[in-house]
């Protein structure tokens, strides 16, 4: 920490371990979940989805199941296109191809939902679910993201199974040479398995229609605001006649920041029968039919010099997007983030997101994680090699907090990150002298001690960039009775902004906590913000809650002056009691305040509105920046390949802390499930797309016997420049915790040479590498269901797997072709990073010269370039979501356009137009 | 909970569960402590018409002694098991193996007999009877029988039970002093099914060892008895023994293989060092080299 700057000190509230207003209820079984609501006349729902990964329906025979008693409706797809419904990402973005809400024609995972079923109880729909028969035409499914690469189309719309990339396939010669000529080039390669969300409370609805034109929804969700939101765009309704209510949330993880398939289907069909109905998830369902994520796979290489100064590096990195992902993605956070906190001259990478015959891909806290764990292992190694003591490779290449404000190789700009002030702090904590000593007495008697350490930065509370994710509103109130409730956009799937949030109204207030209540359960009552989502409630919603605050202290003051004959900057307000300091001091309560201001507003100054209550949104800064240096200490067992965690020390500058125990367990739970994805959890399938791991006998979870105790430093912290100074930490521990982990376990087995980067980390797979022979059971053939019968080949022929955006091939044109129409009206679809945007546009031409104008939200966008042909290029220069020259390259075939954008580093994105009147 | 449908009988008397039994015709499920079947009967991977629920029936409680037999009426909690003081005396090796059972909430539901009927190669308490040389006495309207727990399983959740049979008393014999047990379980997480189990009894009369039952969980489709080993192990001396040179001969009778959780060959090499070191702890000895 740099010599002026100093920690906040804590207030009457913000920066105390507070206990939480939440947990008597939640502990005492009094909570209120989806599967608690219970509205008159509700029906139950429960769905009939694909045995098979991939095939087409030839037939659904649904009439058995509908004469079930008590059985009211059976429906599929056909049933519910009466409504229009335009399935959406998380950033409310189109999908890159069409989301059926059920089934149509074909199916496209193990688990795909082709008809819902209503009954009387969840009983009866499961009984009829168990008796549609429905007739398919198998084909072989696309499983892997290497299947997919050269297999058939999962979607055969596409000209390729890439869902979504960024950066560019073409070598950069002078990145190449760096990275082949350098003193030493670490290379690290490697698959990181599926993991399941896995929330306590698995997704569930409740949807009540209000008549004709309303709908109230109870939903298992991160946000009800975004939540309606997202149902009102889908739906094309006014977002008023769409409430959601979001009482207590069992967990999320990103899996519940959007409704999908199965909630939408529930939604629509209570809307036809005008009955309420819900859905349950069921853990079988959980592990086989909702979104899962990290299924990828990367190739990290970094050149050093001698000293161990980093030269170049250069990624390749896919995702396994499944048939359809909550947002195709390429993920270009993990490309953002993975030298974001280094000193790195040159780098450069090739992102792709690829469509399989499975389950999709949503986002699972720190979605981008896998950058720490590539770079932490390869930072690991390289000092293995170099003979440089890994901690001393870091200090040599992490950025320290005088090296700011800079920007980033990947347009980064940073200003107070701080993972080597972490490190020096965790530092101070472990002693790696004396392990050392320790581990090498250990190695004599045949125990493996290892220690790991890796730090990290972590983006919160985005606020660039992104619509829905740019503000959070709150809503104060000084109540009639003097209790004062706060409606805020946040909202806690265990994350306890009930009482942060309420810690932060009473300390800027200048009430009492207990007087607080918080709401951010109910989508009618506050104005809009995107609830959990990326590390940001405290940053964002902490915001909002001290913005308002202040307006409404303001308010406050100027009354109590007015009415107490003084000026406003001689009261002060603590504990609800309103003080006039000076010689004559006096005091009243809010509560004597609130009955004049409701109730004799005639009192109050001239022009003042009658009542006390406020709104305020807050717009956080663009990125809050979130850093860490953890350790762990592990033994790991070279008889049984066990892994003991002994010992795990996090240090972190997480800002100002609201409640440090909200910021420990933040932490902590990150942590378990880092521990979890390293030592045991696993999706898998067989090769016919079959989920083999389907019940929690299977998909191993931590439990509180394999999550150690952590030790939390935060004396690295320093204020964010956020209002209140706090940063994010919803993440970090998921991020974190994996590269510790597996640094430790590296560091143990070092005299059994380095391990392979295999997950999970299963005492099978390591006792293989101490004892330096294959892991038979990965290698064995995975089982292989019977077909049915032999499949006439019904996949349609398809080209070889082509790159979206392969450079067109130069031509030399030789003469003109004849009547290529540019001039005129187009519209167009560009594939982002952030989804498919969609535009109008005119063109117009004038000698070679071209102009035009892109058209996109009210917002003009001119650009002049040259054509040749039917060959045309020009460059677009933005400022939003950053400075950036857009340059473009497309050839026109007759009314349609195909080209490319090369958008500098984040790559090149597709371009596709087509002529309009 | 959402099973598919089906009708609930719960006698009070062991010939009226059998009655009932017989005339399900196979159609009928057994339900004791559920700690396996609720699970099954939620997923509807288990679909059966009948559920006749026999933890009402008294008989089939309590643990007795008689002429060196421990007999434990099967739907004894698994709790219970470990509470009892008649077990502690007669059977440790079952109230140790017992603890290993899932957890501490499963085992006040969970019962003796229903993990033994069950016949999960990987679980406790089906070794354990397999070691002890337990036979099982088998009840139906045709008649009572007993088989040896060793003859009892054939492969993974396949059993000699008859559709119209019911469990009706574990009789295990009753080891004479100078045994000793040994118990080791590898499991990833507490609670969980062995990776490799072992579990077995030695009687050692002066100094030599006289009676030998071990048997392995997770090592095959089966508790498989370690036969060779046992055969190996009588009349050898307690001072002169060598445990890792029979560790080779201990899992010679298992036939692993690779799942979710553990390759074959992990559970081999896995299992000749807990055979040894288990081998040495028990007997006291000092580890050879």
């Amino acid at each position: 920490m740099s010599a002026t700057e100093t920690p906040a000190a804590p207030g009457v509230y913000i920066g105390q371990r507070v206990p939480r207003k939440e947990d008597a209820r939640l502990l005492t079984g009094k909570g209120v979940y989806v599967d608690d609501v219970s509205v008159a006349g509700m029906l139950h729902v429960a769905f009939h989805r694909s045995p098979i990964a991939r095939g087409n329906i030839k037939s659904i025979d649904l009439s058995v199941a509908k004469q079930l008693p008590g059985v009211h409706a059976v429906l599929i797809a056909a049933d519910l296109a009466r409504y229009k419904v335009d399935m959406l990402s998380f950033f409310l973005a189109a999908p890159v191809v069409p989301v059926p809400v059920l089934a149509i024609d074909c199916v496209r995972y193990v688990g795909d939902p082709i008809a819902i079923i209503i009954a009387e109880d969840r009983y009866i729909a499961e009984d009829a679910a168990g008796l549609i028969t429905v007739v398919y035409d198998e084909e072989d499914p696309v499983v892997t993201m290497d299947e997919a690469k050269t297999g058939a189309l999962v979607h055969p719309q596409t000209d390729s199974n890439i869902a979504a990339a960024t950066g560019t396939e073409d070598p950069d010669e002078e990145l190449e040479a760096l990275l082949n000529n350098a003193p030493h080039l670490e290379t690290v390669e490697f698959k990181h398995q599926r993991i399941a969300q896995s929330p306590m409370e698995t997704r569930g609805v409740v949807s009540a229609p209000q008549g004709a034109e309303e709908l109230t929804i109870y939903l298992s969700c991160q946000g009800p605001q975004l939540n309606a939101r997202w149902f009102a765009q889908a739906f094309g309704m006014p977002q008023t006649s769409i409430r959601v209510i979001s009482k207590d949330v069992g967990g999320s993880f990103g899996l519940k920041g959007q409704p999908w398939r199965e909630e939408v289907a529930t939604v629509l069909a209570s809307m036809l029968l005008k009955r309420p109905l819900k859905w349950i998830e069921d853990r079988l369902e959980n592990l086989t039919s909702a979104c899962q994520a990290r299924e990828q796979e990367i190739k990290l290489r970094a050149a050093f010099d001698k000293e161990g100064n980093l030269i170049a590096s250069h990624a390749e990195y896919s995702i396994n997007n499944g048939a359809y992902p909550q947002g195709a993605d390429s993920n270009i956070a993990v490309m953002m983030f993975i030298w974001g906190a280094h000193k790195l001259p040159k780098f450069d990478f090739y992102s792709r997101g690829w469509f399989t015959n499975t389950v999709g891909l949503s986002a699972y806290r720190g979605p981008w994680a896998i950058e720490s764990l590539t770079r932490e292992v390869l930072l690991d190694r390289a000092a293995r090699k170099l003979g440089i003591d890994a901690v001393e490779l870091r200090k040599r290449t992490l950025l320290r907090r005088e090296d700011q404000p800079c920007t980033t190789n990947m347009g980064l700009e940073l200003e107070d990150i701080s993972p080597a002030e972490c490190l020096d702090v965790l530092l101070t904590k472990v002693d790696v002298t004396a392990f050392r000593i320790e581990q090498a007495e250990a190695r004599k008697q045949g125990r493996y001690l290892g220690l790991g350490i890796a730090t990290y930065i972590e983006p919160t509370a985005g606020s660039t960039g992104i619509a829905v994710l740019i503000s959070e509103s709150a809503h104060i109130r000084i109540e009639p009775t003097g209790k004062i409730s706060a409606v805020v956009s946040t909202h806690s799937q265990g994350h306890g902004t009930q009482t942060t949030m309420a810690q932060v109204v009473a300390e800027t207030l200048g009430v009492k906590f207990d007087d607080v209540s918080i709401h951010e359960d109910d989508s009618s009552r506050g104005g809009y913000g995107s609830g959990a989502y990326g590390s940001r409630q405290a940053v964002a919603g902490g915001g909002a809650c001290i913005g308002a605050a202040k307006l409404l202290v303001d308010k406050i003051k100027k009354a109590a002056a007015h009415l107490l004959n003084t000026t406003p900057e001689n009261i002060s307000m603590r504990e609800g009691i309103i003080t006039v300091s000076g010689d004559k001091p006096q005091s009243v309560t809010l509560r004597d305040l609130a009955d004049i201001a409701y109730g004799e507003p005639e009192r109050l100054p001239e022009g003042m509105e009658a009542g006390l209550e406020v709104q305020f949104r807050y717009r956080p800064p663009p990125i809050t920046m979130t850093s860490a240096a953890h350790a762990c200490i592990v033994e790991v067992d070279a008889d049984t390949g066990f892994v003991k965690i002994k010992r795990w020390v996090s240090s972190e500058d997480c800002g100002v802390m609201i409640n440090p125990s909200v910021v420990e367990g933040q932490i902590a739970g990150g942590l378990a499930q880092g521990i979890g994805s390293v030592l045991m959890e696993q999706v898998s399938f067989d090769a016919r797309g079959n989920p083999t791991a389907v019940t929690y006998k299977d998909y191993m979870l931590p439990t509180i016997f394999d999550v150690p105790t952590f030790e939390y430093n935060h004396d690295a912290s320093m204020p964010s420049k956020a209002d209140g100074g706090f940063r994010g930490v919803g993440e970090g521990g998921c991020i974190v915790g994996p590269p510790t982990l597996v640094n430790a376990i590296a560091d143990a087995l070092a005299p059994f040479g380095e391990i392979k980067l295999e997950f999970p980390m299963t005492p099978t797979r390591l006792l293989a590498h101490i004892e330096g022979r294959p892991e038979i059971a990965e290698h064995a053939k995975p089982v292989v269901a019977p077909v049915p019968e032999p499949t006439v080949a019904t996949t349609p022929t398809v080209a070889p797997v082509q790159n979206v955006f392969s450079p067109s091939a130069p031509q030399e044109q030789i003469a003109a072709p004849a009547a290529v129409q540019i001039d005129g009206n187009w519209k167009f679809v560009l594939s982002t990073p952030l989804g498919p945007q969609a535009f109008t546009g005119r063109m117009s031409t004038d000698g070679n010269n071209l102009t035009g104008v892109f058209i996109m939200n009210m917002d003009e966008a001119h650009f002049t370039g040259t054509f040749k042909g039917n060959h045309l290029v020009w460059d677009l220069k933005v400022t939003k979501p950053m400075k950036i020259t857009l340059k473009y390259e497309a050839h026109i075939d007759g009314d349609k356009l195909l080209g490319k954008c090369k958008m500098g580093i984040f790559g090149t994105a597709k371009l596709v137009g087509e002529r309009i009147p | 909970m959402k099973p598919a449908p089906f009708d609930y009988l719960a006698p009070s008397s062991i010939a009226e569960a059998c009655q009932l039994l017989s005339e399900a015709g196979g159609g009928a499920t057994i339900l004791a402590g559920g700690q396996t079947l609720m699970p099954l009967l939620a997923l509807r991977m288990s679909q059966p018409f009948i559920l006749i629920d026999i933890t009402r029936i008294a008989a089939l409680k309590g643990v007795t002694r008689n002429a060196g037999i421990t007999r434990i009426g099967p739907i004894l909690r698994q709790n219970e098991a470990i509470a009892d003081p008649t077990l502690a005396q007669a059977q440790p090796l079952i109230v140790t193996a017992t603890r290993h059972v899932g957890h501490h909430q499963t085992r006040n539901r969970g019962t003796i007999g229903g993990s033994i009927a069950l016949g999960e190669p990987a679980a406790e308490l089906p070794a354990t009877s397999v070691a002890l040389g337990a036979s099982l006495e088998l009840t139906s309207t045709r008649g009572t029988r007993r088989i040896a727990a060793e003859e009892f399983y054939f492969g993974p959740y396949a059993t000699a039970l008859e559709p119209d049979e019911l469990l009706t008393g574990i009789h295990v014999p009753e080891w004479q002093s100078g045994t000793v047990w040994m118990f080791r379980e590898i499991s990833q997480r507490p609670g969980d099914f062995g990776l490799v189990g072992l579990t077995g009894a030695l009687t050692v009369k002066d100094g030599r060892i006289e009676r030998a039952g071990i048997a392995w969980f997770g090592m095959g489709p089966t508790p498989i008895k370690a036969r060779q080993v046992e055969a190996a192990l009588l009349g050898q001396s307690i001072n002169t023994l060598d445990p890792r040179a029979l560790a080779e001969l201990a899992i010679a009778d298992t036939a692993p293989f690779d799942d979710h959780h553990a390759s074959a060959e992990y559970r081999r090499t896995v299992g000749k060092r807990v055979f040894a070191s288990a081998l040495s702890e028990t007997l006291n000895l000092r580890a050879a080299a």
